[in-house]
C-alpha cells in the first residue's frame, strides 16, 4: 500500500471513527532484536491492525500523527517468546484413564489461571497447551495467547496435535511401550474394520443388493476421530519421551506417525541416538541435571540443550511452572553457561518453537507482515536484573509491569521500607528552598 | 608467561601450580593478574593482581602491583575473581538419614561433625559452583537438633576439612519438628513419628523444658559439691545461655519468627535467625533486637501468593526490606531442596532489589563474620586463606561459570 495514501486514509477515517487510530501503534526502541535479522539501534516499529507494517531505524520512519506511540527509547524490544509445549493453565491436565485421544485441552483451559498472567509477566506471547505427561494418549492441544477472558478469545490455533506420552508412573517402561503399541494397533484395527465395512457396502451396492441411490452414511466414531487422524498423519503427534531409555522406541514410532518429540532431561546415555532425530525437538523445563557414577560416586553435570546442540538438532526450550526455570532469562543463561551461543539460546524460545507450530510466518521474530507480538524489556533478555516492562499482543498492550498487582504485592514491603520515613519534612524543605 | 590463556590452559595452569606448591613445599608464588577482583566487603578492583603462596594470600593490588620475581603468572584478563563463597546454612554433607536423630526430639549434644561424609557428592557440587566453606547443622526435624560445624568443601577426612567445631546449636520453631508426629494410640510403635510434640505448643514446651533444666544446672554449679553433673545436652544449653555457643533458630513464618525472638528473650540468649522467609513482616522487631538473619534460598519466591507448608510466604522483596532496615543478613541455600547454587541465590537477591556488592558480601564476608572466621576467610587480603574463584565473567550474570575454584591455593574444581 502506498504510504502517503495510507496516511491520508487513516487521517480521514480517524476523524470519522476515532477508534481506528488506536489500530496504529508506533514503538520507539533503543534496541530492537529482530531475531532473524540484525539488531537495530534506535529503531521504530509501526503496527497496523495488529501486524508489523514497518520496522526500521528511527531516522527512516515517519510516525503517523494518529499513531499511539509507546516510548521505549531507553529499552530493549524483541518478539514475545513462543512455547511449543506446556501443560500450564489447565484444571486437571492429566486424565487418569490412559487412553483418551478424544479429549481436548479446550475443555480444561482456565483463562483465569495465574499461569497465563505469569507467562505474560515473563514475555511469553504464544503457548502450545497440551495435556499432561501422565496420560498415554491424552487428547488434542491448542495454541493460545495468554490473554483473554474466554478460551475462544485466547485461541490462536485449535486441534494442533495429539499428546502422547511414554512416561512411566507405575509399572515398567516396557509395559508403557507395549500399551502405546497396543493403543495404536487398536486404532489401526478400528480403521481397517471401518474401511472393510465401507468396501463391502460399495461391493454390495455394485452387485445390486443395496439400492443404487443409497449412500454410505456411517461416519468415523467421534471417540476415534482424532486418533484416526493421528495414524492417517492428518494430525501431528506430540510425544513426551521422559528419558534416553524410551528414545529408541520414540524413533521407531516417528517412522509411522507425524511426530514432534518432547524430551526429558536425562539424555546422556542416548547421545549417539540424538543425531538420528530428523526434526527439531522440545526440551523439558529442566535442562541441567546431575548424574552420579555408581562406582566412583563422582557426579557429573549434564545439559540436554548442550547435547542436542552438539548433535546438530534444533531445539525449543520450555518454561517450568514455578521456580527459576519459569524465567526465560534463567533458561537462556543456563544454555549460555553450558557453552551455547546467545543466538542459539534465543532461537530456542522464538523461531524454533514457532516453526514447530507452523506459525513461523506469524510469530517468533520481528518482520513486516508478522503479528505485532512484542515485549519491551528493561535490559538485555539474558540478564538477571532485566524485567519485562510491557507486552503487546497483536498491537494491543496486554501487560504493564507498573500496574502488575502481583509484583506490587511482592515489592510493596521493600518500597515501604525504602521510602523516607517523614516525607512531609522533605516537602517543607523544598518549599523553604523555593522561597 | 604473561599472555592471555584460554580456559583450558588456565585450568592446566592452576593444576600445574597446585602440583608445584605440593612439590616445592609451599615455596612457589603464584600471581593472578589482569583480573577484575571483587575482594569481599570492598568495591571491585579492575586490572588487579592477586598473589598467593603457601595456601595464603600474600598480596592484593591494582595494576601497580607487580608479580614477584620468579612467580608463576596466570593472566586472568576478562575474568572475575571473588573470595571462595561461604554457605552459612548448607543442608547436606551427610547422608539424609543421618540428619535427624530419632531417639529424642531434644538433642543439643549431638555433633553433626560425626555424620559428615566427605564423599557426599553435594560437597563436590558446591565447590564446583564456587563454594569453599560451608556451615552444616543437624536437620530440622528435631526441636533442638545439636551442634553445627564449619568445613572447607574439599578433603577426605572431616578432621582436615573442619575449621570450626561446635560453631552453632540449632533450635527449630514451627510446624516442622511436629509435622508428621502422631500421638501413640495403641498398636505397635514402629515409626519415628509416634512421638511428641504434635503441635507448635508442644515444640515450644520442649524448648522451654530444656532451657529450664539448663538454668537450674547453672544455678546448681554454685551449689553443693557432690551433685550429679548435668546431662551432656543440658551442659551445651548452659553454654548457650552463657553466650559460649551460638544459638541458631530456624523459623520461617511470621508467627514462628516472633516466637523465636520471644523465647530467646525469655531465657536471655542471643540467636541467629535461620531461613526467615517471612522476615519482611517482622523487620522492625528484627532490627530492634539487632538480630542477624540467615536468609534461606531467596530464589524461592511466591509470586501468586502460594504459601509453603508451614505457612510462610516468601516474598521477592524480602532481601530489599532487610537491607533497607539495616538488618545484618547473609544469603544461604538453607533447607530448600530446590535451592540453586549459592551464587545464583545471590543473583536472585540482586534481581529482587539488593545491590550487587551487598549480594556478594552476603555470601562472602558477612557469613565469615557471622561464623567468627573473618580473620581467615570471606575476603581477599594478605594473610587470609587463599580460597578464591575465577569466574568466566561477572558471577552475578546467569551465564557465568566458575572456571577455577581454589582452596588454600590449590585447585579443587573439576573441569566443566
Amino acid at each position: 500500500m502506498n504510504h502517503s495514501f495510507l496516511r491520508i486514509a487513516i487521517a480521514c477515517t480517524a476523524i470519522a471513527i476515532p477508534a481506528i487510530s488506536q489500530d496504529l501503534v508506533a514503538i520507539k526502541a533503543k534496541t530492537i532484536h529482530t531475531i532473524t535479522g540484525p539488531s537495530i539501534t534506535d529503531g521504530v516499529i509501526l503496527l497496523q491492525n495488529g501486524r508489523i507494517q514497518k520496522i526500521a531505524k528511527a531516522a527512516d520512519v515517519e510516525i503517523p500523527w494518529s499513531a499511539t506511540v509507546i516510548d521505549a527509547s531507553d529499552k530493549v524490544v524483541m518478539p514475545t517468546y513462543v512455547l511449543a509445549h506446556s501443560s500450564g493453565g489447565m484444571r486437571g491436565a492429566n486424565e487418569s484413564m490412559q487412553n483418551v485421544p478424544w479429549l481436548s485441552v479446550a475443555d480444561a483451559v482456565d483463562p483465569a489461571s495465574t499461569y497465563f498472567e505469569g507467562m505474560l509477566r515473563n514475555g511469553v506471547g504464544t503457548i502450545h497447551v497440551l495435556p499432561g505427561n501422565n496420560t498415554l494418549m491424552a487428547g488434542s492441544g491448542m495454541v493460545l495467547r495468554p490473554f483473554g477472558r474466554t478460551v475462544e478469545d485466547m485461541t490462536v490455533a485449535d486441534n494442533t496435535g495429539m499428546k502422547l506420552s511414554l512416561m512411566t508412573s507405575n509399572g515398567s517402561r516396557l509395559q508403557k511401550i507395549r500399551e502405546m503399541r497396543r493403543a495404536i494397533q487398536s486404532i489401526r484395527e478400528y480403521l481397517a474394520n471401518y474401511e472393510r465395512e465401507k468396501a463391502e457396502f460399495e461391493k454390495e451396492k455394485a452387485a445390486g443388493a443395496i439400492p443404487a441411490d443409497k449412500k454410505w452414511e456411517k461416519e468415523i466414531d467421534r471417540k476415534q476421530k482424532a486418533a484416526v487422524e493421528l495414524i492417517e498423519k492428518k494430525m501431528k503427534g506430540w510425544l513426551y519421551v521422559p528419558s534416553f531409555a524410551e528414545l529408541d522406541e520414540a524413533l521407531r514410532m516417528s517412522k509411522e506417525l507425524d511426530l514432534n518429540m518432547v524430551l526429558g532431561a536425562n539424555l546422556d546415555e542416548a547421545m549417539p541416538l540424538l543425531t538420528k532425530l530428523k526434526r527439531p525437538v522440545v526440551l523439558d523445563a529442566t535442562i541441567e541435571y546431575f548424574e552420579t557414577d555408581p562406582e566412583t560416586r563422582k557426579e557429573e553435570q549434564h545439559c540436554s540443550a548442550r547435547m542436542l546442540a552438539d548433535a546438530g538438532v534444533p531445539f525449543a526450550l520450555s518454561l517450568g511452572s514455578a521456580g527459576p526455570t519459569s524465567y526465560p532469562w534463567w533458561q537462556l543463561g543456563t544454555c549460555m553457561r553450558n557453552g551455547l551461543s546467545r543466538q542459539q539460546a534465543l532461537a530456542a524460545l522464538t523461531m524454533v518453537p514457532a516453526k514447530m507450530l507452523g506459525l513461523d510466518d506469524q510469530v517468533g521474530s520481528l518482520a513486516v507482515g508478522k503479528l505485532g507480538n512484542i515485549q519491551i524489556l528493561s535490559g538485555d533478555p539474558t540478564s538477571a536484573t532485566t524485567w519485562v516492562e510491557t507486552v503487546v499482543l497483536e498491537g494491543e498492550v496486554v501487560y504493564e509491569r507498573k500496574t502488575d498487582p502481583r509484583l506490587q504485592y511482592l515489592f510493596e514491603a521493600a518500597e515501604k521500607a525504602a521510602a523516607p520515613q517523614t516525607p512531609k519534612v522533605d516537602d517543607n524543605k523544598k518549599k523553604d528552598e523555593g522561597q | 608467561m604473561t599472555r592471555l590463556l584460554p580456559t583450558s590452559a588456565l585450568r592446566t595452569g592452576a593444576a600445574l601450580m597446585a602440583l608445584t606448591v605440593f612439590a616445592s613445599a609451599q615455596q612457589a608464588v603464584t600471581a593472578y593478574t589482569n583480573a577484575t577482583i571483587l575482594p569481599g566487603g570492598k568495591p571491585a578492583m579492575s586490572n588487579a593482581t592477586l598473589v598467593v603462596s603457601g595456601g595464603k594470600v600474600i598480596a592484593l593490588g591494582g595494576s601497580a602491583l607487580k608479580a614477584p620475581e620468579g612467580a608463576i603468572v596466570i593472566d586472568c584478563k576478562g575474568k572475575t575473581i571473588t573470595p571462595g563463597l561461604i554457605d552459612a546454612s548448607f543442608q547436606s554433607g551427610t547422608k539424609s538419614e543421618d540428619l535427624n536423630e530419632q531417639s529424642d526430639e531434644v538433642t543439643p549434644h549431638l555433633r553433626v561433625l560425626d555424620s559428615i561424609d566427605p564423599e557426599d557428592p553435594r560437597f563436590q557440587r558446591a565447590r564446583n559452583a564456587g563454594v569453599t566453606t560451608v556451615h552444616v547443622m543437624p536437620g530440622t526435624r528435631n526441636v533442638i537438633g545439636g551442634l553445627g560445624c564449619v568445613l572447607k568443601t574439599h578433603g577426605t577426612d572431616p578432621k582436615e576439612m573442619v575449621i570450626k567445631e561446635d560453631a552453632s546449636m540449632r533450635i527449630v520453631m514451627g510446624a516442622e519438628p511436629s509435622m508428621s508426629n502422631r500421638a501413640i494410640r495403641g498398636g505397635r510403635v514402629n515409626s519415628m513419628y509416634y512421638r511428641r510434640p504434635t503441635t507448635r505448643m508442644g515444640v515450644i514446651w520442649a524448648v522451654r523444658r530444656a532451657f529450664y533444666d539448663a538454668k537450674e544446672a547453672l544455678n546448681k554449679t554454685q551449689g553443693a559439691p557432690g551433685d550429679a553433673p548435668p546431662s551432656p545436652g543440658t551442659q551445651i544449653l548452659t553454654q548457650v545461655l552463657q553466650g559460649k555457643v551460638t544459638a541458631v533458630t530456624t523459623a520461617r513464618s511470621e508467627q514462628d519468627l516472633r516466637t523465636a525472638l520471644r523465647i530467646a528473650d525469655e531465657f536471655g540468649y542471643q540467636t541467629i535467625i535461620d531461613e526467615a522467609q517471612d522476615a519482611y513482616m517482622v523487620a522492625d522487631e528484627l532490627a530492634g533486637k539487632k538480630a542477624v538473619v540467615m536468609l534461606g534460598a531467596p530464589s524461592a519466591e511466591a509470586v501468586a501468593g502460594s504459601a509453603r507448608s508451614d505457612g510462610a510466604a516468601p516474598r521477592a522483596g524480602t532481601v530489599a526490606v532487610l537491607a533497607a532496615k539495616g538488618i545484618t543478613f547473609v544469603i544461604t541455600t538453607g533447607t530448600n531442596t530446590a535451592a540453586l547454587p549459592l551464587i545464583n541465590e545471590a543473583m536472585f537477591a540482586v534481581r529482587n532489589g539488593l545491590g550487587p556488592q551487598q549480594a556478594l558480601d552476603a555470601i562472602t564476608i558477612e557469613p565469615a563474620k557471622l561464623l567468627g572466621l573473618s580473620d581467615r576467610i570471606g575476603s581477599l587480603a594478605p594473610g587470609k586463606d587463599a580460597d578464591f574463584v575465577i569466574w568466566s565473567q561477572n558471577p552475578l550474570d546467569p551465564a557465568a561459570v566458575a572456571e577455577s575454584v581454589l582452596i588454600n591455593g590449590q585447585s579443587v574444581s573439576q573441569p566443566r
